[in-house]
């Protein structure tokens, strides 16, 4: 009995000494270089490879409407949001590999064309999740900023690749009425939802309008000055500084700031306010990521305000606080602003936790859905349009 | 008793609990059973990790029921079984080394 007492005692040191050897060695397995990931130059084999697969979808239907079928199922703004992500990254792409830009360029106009098709089609709703029709929205007619910001960021991003005239007033369309619905509010605040307000949703549309004003010689800027003026005075959590992420129209906020939302918003205002963005990006770091045993991963709250798991937020993985929607887009926000070990330990986590399938040259993340990888396309390939607005060229 | 010819093989004779032979064993077991439902293709319907269903065709609760067995097995095996190895070499090496002291 003593015997068998003690080699039990023994099996249980050697695995508890085992542990403290494995666990914090796991990581080297799965951490790469960054530039695996993303590069200044080109693009990395991560960003080829997920493009592949996205490509592919787009060129054979039956796949597609599989792949976003399933998404629907859940949400059908992710069917939506797949679309623009992956025409963002597509234009990046293009002027990261100007060889393969005609490939590129047909997507884009077969994405766009078919998404313009479907809303004129089925109607606004059909890209909204369903409690969009449970009331009214406040500003009539009735529009939403998350579809209208999106398009029109994903036709100024084909037109800033190259000029294709049957866009052009098909952008200005859409970015007169987003200014003359600014204009109307008393607050500068645009529904996406019924009396539901987006902070991700107004930095996109503003993006869109310095993208046509680059194209187009507009001059929009007043109106975005005015608009982060008042953002930054109603629109920030005082306690963490950080943007917050829903409010209604006359600015209440429904949402404090959140991880699904921030690092997104982070990358847009580099073309709005750079140093409003560098500093909102330094609070997410702070409040919002983390990284354990060489893991990296991103909360969805801060701890000055705490909220509830939603569809946005994804599953919260307990103990750690994990949530893989923040998770996900803090790659965004860490390739933004080229914080490469922050970028480097959450690719070590997508690899270890996202189940990555590879074949025929084409990857995907089995954990993550087609939404989520135009996103992390986009992680891998950002960069480029945002320096040609800022440069000011078009061509 | 006529053993299995299996049977006869020493990884697959019955171990003392927590014996480097054991851990080895369970080692070997759970590497088998995550190689079972990798090959499967057990890993497509994680996407449930984001709420996305794994299988329209499936539904949501067969889809979720596969996704957690994948998960399980595949934690077990990035987790568990280098540390059962490990645990075992390093059990191992400290009967050696107090065999070799005690003689």
């Amino acid at each position: 009995m003593k015997a068998r007492m003690k080699r039990i005692l023994a099996g249980l040191a050697a695995l508890v000494v085992a542990a403290l050897i494995w666990l914090p060695c796991l990581h080297f397995i799965f951490t790469r270089p960054v530039s695996k990931f993303r590069g200044e130059q080109g693009l990395s084999p991560e960003a080829r490879q997920l493009a592949a697969r996205h490509l592919r979808l787009w060129t054979e239907p039956a796949l597609r409407e599989t792949e976003l079928n399933k998404m629907r199922v859940s949400n059908a703004e992710w069917d939506f949001m797949g679309r623009s992500y992956l025409v963002w990254s597509l234009a990046n792409m293009a002027l990261r590999d100007p060889a393969s830009k005609p490939t590129y360029l047909r997507t884009m106009d077969q994405i766009i064309d078919e998404t313009l098709r479907l809303e004129k089609q089925e109607g606004m709703y059909f890209f909204l999740m369903s409690y969009a029709k449970d009331s009214r929205y406040v500003m009539q007619p009735a529009h939403s900023l998350f579809l209208d910001g999106e398009i029109a960021l994903m036709l100024a991003s084909r037109r800033m690749v190259e000029e294709k005239p049957e866009y052009k007033p098909l952008l200005a369309e859409r970015v007169n009425a987003m200014v003359e619905r600014f204009q109307k509010s008393r607050r500068m605040i645009l529904e996406s939802y019924p009396d539901q307000c987006w902070m991700f949703d107004h930095c996109v549309a503003l993006d869109a309008m310095m993208m046509a004003d680059h194209l187009d010689g507009t001059d929009h800027s007043a109106l975005i000055h005015q608009w982060l003026a008042m953002a930054k005075q109603k629109l920030v959590d005082p306690k963490s500084g950080l943007m917050i992420s829903s409010f209604t129209t006359d600015g209440t906020p429904l949402d404090g700031p959140e991880g699904s939302t921030i690092w997104m918003v982070t990358h847009s205002l580099q073309l709005l306010d750079e140093d409003f963005a560098r500093d909102q990006y330094q609070r997410a770091r702070k409040e919002l990521g983390a990284i354990t045993l060489g893991f990296g991963y991103a909360h969805e709250w801060p701890k000055s305000w705490p909220g509830a798991p939603d569809i946005d937020s994804g599953p919260i993985i307990p103990v750690f606080d994990v949530s893989a929607g923040s998770s996900g887009m803090a790659f965004i926000g860490a390739s933004s602003f080229g914080d490469d070990k922050f970028l480097a330990s959450l690719a070590a986590t997508l690899d270890f936790a996202g189940f990555p399938s590879r074949s025929g040259g084409r990857l995907k993340y089995c954990a993550s859905n087609q939404v989520g990888d135009a996103a992390l396309l986009y992680a891998t390939t950002l960069g480029p349009l945002w320096k040609k607005v800022k440069a000011g060229t078009t061509q | 008793m006529k053993k299995l010819l299996w049977q006869k093989h020493a990884i697959f004779q019955r171990a003392e609990f927590l014996s480097a032979k054991d851990m080895m064993q369970r080692a070997a077991a759970i590497s088998g059973l995550f190689l079972l439902v990798h090959l499967a293709g057990f890993r497509e319907f994680t996407g449930i990790l984001n709420g996305t269903i794994g299988s329209l065709s499936l539904g949501w609760n067969l889809s979720a029921f596969l996704a957690v067995i994948y998960i399980a097995f595949y934690l077990a095996f990035v987790l568990l079984v280098p540390v059962l190895i490990l645990a075992a070499v390093i059990l191992k090496v400290g009967q050696r080394f107090h065999r070799k002291s005690s003689s």
